[in-house]
């Protein structure tokens, strides 16, 4: 993570030097983690990766407002939290996306029902709760960087996650329990 | 709500410091209620872990990429100075012509069919009389090739014919002869019986 941060920090003072290349490898490193978190959080493929590019995009035009150079990351996950509830707010409320998009995605080594199940789980919390999941538990952020990416104090951040994690074990503890796995 | 002294999921995301993480491992020892919440926290965590990143089916745009290519109207618009003089100097410029500039009539012209009539006519003319001529002297020599194939076929045929007929008059006189000498014979013998 220190490396990624030194290396982040210096691709991104040579990109603002206009140099293209280290913008480049910035988006090759960030665009899984980015279109993941997009496609959790408004759960349609194509919004994901329409936003994704609006994301390093936006991220491109701005670099030089970035304040602190090594912290890239946070930055660019504001600017893609920003895309995804602009987009959210236009959606009308609690119909987040297609269940069939979901469904269609492809699979892994888990059993089909647990990720069905999750998926399930993560579609009923509020946007901002699976928010607050998909960035710790899928994106490994700390809650500093939470917090900086929601633009929200640390303790607001987590009783976000905490609660969602709270809905979340009602659903998914007994399936766990019952040895899905 | 359980009697934990500390947040089991601050435990669970690692945000307590190491004595903190002690005094709760022993709780968690002797408080099967707090273990067992421990143990649904764990199995919801490890539950999400489930579902694995995706690849992004295409690859997002790169900065060389036409779509990092600030559009004309971007940069004159994110241009906010540039922009306020040309608005300005289009504002002045309406006022002006609105003011001074006055309305030049329009003058509708008709179309000026006879000259156009005319040009088509030379047009006209210019391609279809050569395309005309050359037509008929094909047709002609034509024409020509064909009758003089027709005199040839008739001519050939007048002279067998005329051959023929020199062959049959030919032969009628030397059949008229043979009568004729027919005759004098038997006249002959007519004078010569007593």
């Amino acid at each position: 993570m220190i490396f990624r941060e030194v290396e982040d920090r210096d691709l991104v003072a040579k990109a603002r030097r206009g140099d293209v290349e280290p913008f480049n490898l910035l988006v090759s490193r960030w665009e899984k983690r980015v279109f993941n978190y997009l496609l959790r959080l408004v759960r349609n493929r194509e919004d994901a990766l329409d936003l994704s590019q609006e994301v390093f995009l936006k991220a491109y035009q701005n670099l030089g407002k970035l304040e602190d150079a090594g912290r890239f990351g946070p930055w660019l996950f504001r600017i893609a939290h920003n895309e995804a509830f602009s987009l959210l707010r236009k959606r009308k409320p609690e119909a987040d996306a297609p269940e069939a998009d979901i469904d269609a995605r492809p699979r892994h080594s888990f059993p089909i029902e647990l990720s069905l199940a999750v998926e399930n789980a993560l579609s009923r919390l509020a946007a901002d709760q699976r928010e607050a999941v998909i960035l710790k538990i899928y994106q490994g952020f700390k809650f500093e960087e939470m917090a900086e990416v929601l633009s929200c104090p640390v303790s607001t951040v987590k009783s976000r996650l905490y609660t969602a994690l709270d809905l979340l074990k009602e659903t998914l503890a007994p399936i766990q329990t019952r040895g899905v796995q | 709500m359980t009697c934990s002294p500390y947040d089991l999921k601050d435990f669970l995301f690692g945000e307590l410091s190491a004595a903190q993480s002690r005094e709760l491992e022993e709780h968690l020892q002797g408080c099967s209620e707090c273990r067992e919440e421990f143990e649904r926290l764990r199995l919801t965590q490890t539950a999400l872990h489930s579902l694995r990143e995706e690849e992004p089916p295409r690859r997002i745009g790169f900065v060389s990429d036409q779509v990092f290519e600030p559009r004309w109207w971007s940069r004159l618009w994110q241009s906010g100075p540039r922009l306020g003089f040309a608005s300005a100097a289009m504002l002045a410029a309406a006022i002006l012509i609105h003011g001074f500039a006055r309305p030049v009539p329009v003058v509708s012209r008709a179309p000026d069919t006879a000259a156009i009539e005319a040009r088509i006519g030379a047009e006209v003319a210019r391609r279809v009389e050569p395309a005309v001529r050359a037509a008929v002297a094909e047709s002609e020599a034509r024409q020509a090739k064909k009758t003089e194939e027709l005199v040839a076929a008739e001519r050939k045929n007048f002279e067998l014919q005329r051959d023929a007929d020199h062959v049959a008059i030919a032969e009628t006189l030397t059949l008229l002869q043979k009568k004729y000498n027919v005759l004098q014979v038997a006249s002959a013998d007519w004078g010569t019986r007593p």
